[in-house]
């Protein structure tokens, strides 16, 4: 009502006030907003480049973008004549709480998640993952709750659970008539989850397991959903039978009952707020002696009879565990893709604010320049999109990776999850940092989005799997690979790293343009890396080792090459899938583009410390890798509008400086 | 009556002495759409380029009224279809009034709602857009201006007054103009049997993925309460063409994510596909049905949803696979100064 009275107020003023004529503004010396799409040409169709970059399930995409739109819950605000959808992040925690809750039970409502835990198949799989984008775009709180929920409870069910488990639990889960999440972390214990503590032991007398919280770095910690909402659990915990420790096993335990009263035996405290996600209600949970039907036991991999032994069909204890989390690849391959659309949020709204913003004038009397004429301003943000687009096609390859696994190929996705999620989470990071400076003060404005997502996003570099740790494994796992092959006469199979059976490639003395500019020099570079780098690590362990060190000390000391050669691995590894994409368009404008953005990402990845330090660029080669780097973005400014529409982003979830700011901000519409 | 209005709105553009252009119809419509006849007379006279040209020039006309510089009044006193929808509603203002009829009813036809009704219809609350634009639903005045079709509701008693003052005030300021016609407005009530009280059914069962389980949750809501508007939906929705819907459904949702000059590119290559006859002749047993031979038992082929394919609804928002064919080239707006309110569509 006060809105309604403040414009006949101001209406009123308009007409006693004197001819109209002259209250129109003039728009002399004053800037005016020219959209971008009037001024920039489309040199091909965003509509195909989009289809290369999403790759599936777009109908499926924009459905879901139209019911977020379209309803109240998602917060429509109008900004500038244009409807914006976005979480108000000036809500207490509590109220984000109940908003994300509200926001999962209208989408299933919709029939959103259909079939995310009750069919089978790759189609179903590739839905889920298209589905699962679109929520991030909107929302990591909303995300990482449906995430806990289908993912990790219900992965967990499907996983590690067998029949009698996915009949139970599944429907109701996707259902949503029981809430679930995930108890894996503890306050002592979160990268080394076999040093847990919590304890179960057996009573065969009542056929019950009694999961315990020994002692007060044993309490779960940070378990999404736990604090309000969750009904469920599954427990990790070490397994104790007659005596003897059996190793982590997982039990499902109800936590609530259906009005939301905690169970008994069971506490559970909020972890509190956070610096970002503060829609998703994190909680500490103490187990008190709780017990459960021998049935909980989630027994794909190991079993206690009624009778308390102990029966596994993995004898070996590293291998158990080791079958026991592979099945938890796929939240790793979900937060990894997901960071990657943040990067297309930013990228989409820091570009086309730098498409209208001027800054400066060159000579006098003429108008300022736009942000975006200016060479360094493209330096900034053009190599972020080359990275973006890599990242893009080594998301869908990953994708296509787990949807087609094997028992044969699950090491393979454990190894490129782990690096692609550490890679992309930390890119994602620095294109958020960088994307908010280059908005200026607009940055920090929580509805221009960009600056906002720095802290909801900062946790993915640290949860499902910790960036260092992953990349370590990485390191560990080349290095096995190494030794395998030196087994099978020297030959390497598997992880692109079929390069190292080829003669050592060579880098031409003088870096001409046109050979910086070719892929097979690009793939030679980052090959040739990634083969010194590995030959390198696997002499100093080995160094390490001879001088009576064991394998994770020799591993702990050579940490430095460890950390360069999983980079190695992870930038040839991307560039090859942007290579891959690339072969397979047809001539023409795309393939033109995209050829320069994949020749940008190459050099990007070359302009690397590395290569001057260990000696694969001489210093004036260097020089001339950063020349074609400021050439290439200077060839990439005419296509910045095509190449983030092709984001496919609808517009109302990006920041309302990527559109109309002047009248966004005018004081008719505030 | 395109080409002219295209010749006008251009010339009217840069003409510094017109301030805003308004609209209005003679007789009881404001415009009951497109001579669909006529195009399909040319199409069998002159082959599908010949209807392809009216759609162009007709889209370009849309595209123009949407990113108009200056402020267009439409006054929509009485039926306003079809073609009828593209010249207004892209418009910054549309005057209803209580004769007032609105509807896209080209599912019925065999076409699809265009004329940028993937974009307008697409952005009325909730999954309305995707009701009206399935089942071709009449909507009166009230329920026009509820839903944000109508921007004001006059009576048509008091529409020379409306031109007179519009006229008088000889302004480009659309807060101006705005406040002219609400001084006439009157408050509408809905009717009681209004169907924009039905919207929680309405959102529940059209924002569905698909057509079919749009019916299905239609029927499964018949279930529940006997209810004559569901079963006259239903009804509605199994006479049209099954083709138009699942493009229609498709287009909406799509244009949903889309600025209007998407939009229209895209039904442009649309009503291509839909002339060529290259995957269904509905169109035109459509028009035969219900404008020629008028017998309104159109036989369509694929007669059934589950026949139609997801990979034969993509053809239709492909380009069109001919030498002579281009995407639809919509005028340049560059030079002008567009106020905020068109900004805001592109």
């Amino acid at each position: 009502m006060e809105q309604a009275f403040k414009r006949t107020q101001i209406l009123t003023n308009h007409l006693l006030q004197s001819s109209p004529s002259s209250q129109t503004l003039s728009s002399n010396a004053c800037l005016s907003y020219s959209p971008p799409e009037l001024s920039e040409n489309y040199a091909f169709d965003i509509k195909d480049m989009r289809k290369l970059i999403d790759r599936h399930n777009l109908e499926e995409r924009d459905w879901l973008f139209g019911l977020m739109k379209q309803s109240k819950l998602f917060n429509p605000k109008v900004r500038g004549g244009k409807v914006f959808v976005s979480p108000d992040y000036n809500q207490s925690m509590e109220q984000q709480r109940e908003m994300t809750l509200k926001r999962i039970e209208y989408l299933l409502e919709k029939g959103a998640f259909k079939g995310w835990l009750t069919e089978k198949g790759e189609d179903i799989e590739m839905r889920k993952f298209a589905g699962f984008e679109v929520c991030s775009i909107y929302d990591h709180s909303l995300f990482t709750k449906l995430g806990v929920h289908f993912f990790l409870w219900g992965g967990a069910i499907q996983f590690f659970g067998t029949k009698h488990h996915h009949d139970k639990w599944l429907r109701d889960t996707e259902n949503y008539w029981i809430k679930g999440c995930f108890a894996m972390t503890e306050l002592g214990h979160g990268s080394n989850v076999r040093g847990i503590e919590t304890v179960t032991t057996y009573d065969s007398n009542t056929g019950e397991f009694v999961i315990n919280t020994p002692c007060e770095s044993a309490q779960k910690y940070w378990i999404g959903g736990a604090a309000n909402h969750a009904t469920h659990t599954v427990v990790f915990s070490q397994l104790h039978i007659n005596g003897t420790n059996q190793g982590v096993h997982a039990f499902i335990v109800q936590i609530r009952d259906a009005d939301g009263n905690i169970s008994p035996n069971i506490r559970i405290v909020d972890c509190g707020h956070k610096i970002g996600l503060n829609g998703v209600d994190n909680g500490q949970i103490w187990f008190d002696n709780v017990r459960v039907p021998r049935e909980n036991l989630l027994n794909s991999v190991a079993d206690v009879s009624p009778d308390g032994k102990y029966l596994s069909s993995i004898e070996n204890p590293d291998q158990r565990f080791a079958a026991f989390m592979a099945p938890l690849t796929v939240g790793r391959i979900n937060i990894a893709i997901s960071s990657v659309y943040q990067s297309k949020v930013a990228l989409a709204t820091s570009i086309r604010y730098a498409l209208t913003r001027r800054a400066f004038s060159l000579k006098q009397n003429e108008p300022e320049v736009l942000l975006l004429d200016y060479p360094s301003h493209q330096r900034r943000l053009f190599p972020l999109v080359a990275k973006t687009y890599a990242m893009s096609f080594a998301a869908n390859y990953l994708k296509m990776l787990y949807v087609k696994r094997t028992p044969q190929s699950n090491k393979t996705i454990h190894i490129v999850s782990s690096s692609f999620k550490a890679t992309f989470t930390w890119n994602n990071m620095q294109i958020l940092q960088e994307c908010r400076e280059a908005c200026g003060g607009q940055g920090l404005k929580t509805e221009n989005r960009v600056g906002q997502l720095k802290g909801e996003y900062d946790v993915q570099s640290t949860f499902e799997g910790d960036n260092l740790i992953l990349m370590q494994q990485v390191s560990k796992a080349l290095f096995a690979e190494y030794m395998a092959a030196q087994k099978r006469n020297k030959v390497f199979k598997g992880l692109g790293l079929e390069h190292m059976n080829k003669p050592c490639p060579v880098i031409p003395l003088q870096l001409t343009s046109t050979t910086l500019r070719c892929s097979q020099f690009q793939m030679d570079a980052l090959c040739l890396r990634e083969r010194d780098l590995l030959n390198r690590f696997v002499a100093d362990v080995s160094k390490c080792k001879a001088k009576g060190e064991s394998s994770e000390q020799a591993f702990m000391m050579c940490y430095e090459l460890a950390q360069d050669l999983g980079k190695a691995f992870s930038d040839r590894a991307i560039f090859q899938t942007f290579v891959d994409a690339e072969t397979t368009l047809p001539a023409g404008s795309l393939k033109d583009v995209l050829g320069t953005l994949r020749s940008l990402y190459a050099l990007i990845c070359i302009e690397d410390v590395s290569f001057l330090q260990y000696g694969y660029l001489s210093v004036d080669n260097g020089a001339n890798v950063r020349r074609e780097i400021t050439k290439l973005c200077t060839e990439l400014r005419p296509h910045a509008l095509a190449l983030v529409s092709s984001f496919g982003i609808p517009d109302a979830f990006l920041g309302p400086i990527a559109f109309n700011w002047i009248e966004a901000n005018a004081w008719s519409s505030v | 009556m395109i080409s002219r209005l295209l010749e006008l709105f251009l010339a009217y553009e840069e003409d510094p002495n017109v301030k805003l252009v308004m609209l209005k119809g003679e007789g009881r419509a404001f415009c009951a759409g497109g001579d669909v006849v006529a195009v399909v007379h040319d199409i069998w006279a002159g082959g599908w380029r010949a209807g392809a040209n009216f759609f162009m020039k007709e889209f370009s006309l849309n595209y123009l009224m949407a990113t108009y510089s200056k402020p267009q009044v439409s006054i929509l006193n009485g039926i306003v279809m079809g073609g009828g929808n593209g010249v207004s509603m892209h418009g910054r203002f549309r005057v209803a009034t209580e004769n007032s009829v609105f509807a896209m009813p080209e599912t019925a036809l065999g076409l699809f709602p265009d004329v940028g009704a993937s974009y307008f219809l697409s952005r009325l609350p909730g999954f309305f857009g995707e009701y009206v634009g399935l089942t071709g639903a009449r909507l009166d005045g009230a329920e026009m201006l509820a839903c944000g079709l109508a921007t004001h509701f006059v009576p048509s008693a008091k529409l020379p007054m409306v031109e007179v003052a519009l006229c008088d005030a000889d302004s480009s300021d659309p807060v101006i103009i705005s406040s002219i016609i609400d001084q006439y407005c009157e408050k509408s009530s809905l009717k009681e049997q209004t169907v924009y009280n039905r919207l929680d059914v309405i959102d529940r069962c059209f924002s569905q993925r698909t057509v079919e389980e749009i019916l299905s949750a239609l029927e499964r809501e018949v279930v529940d309460q006997r209810d004559g508007w569901i079963s006259a939906t239903i009804q509605t929705l199994k006479k049209a063409s099954p083709t138009s819907l699942k493009i229609s459904l498709r287009s909406i949702r799509v244009g949903r994510v889309q600025g209007v000059g998407a939009c229209l590119t895209r039904e442009y290559r649309m009503v291509c596909h839909v002339m060529r006859g290259e995957f269904s002749n509905d169109f035109f047993e459509g028009c035969r049905a219900i404008l020629l031979d008028k017998d309104k038992n159109p036989k369509w082929e694929p007669s059934k949803l589950e026949h139609i394919a997801d990979t034969t609804v993509d053809r239709y928002f492909s380009k069109v696979k001919d030498e002579d064919w281009e995407d639809l080239k919509l005028p340049t707006r560059s030079k002008f100064n567009l106020p905020p309110y068109v900004i805001a569509k592109l």
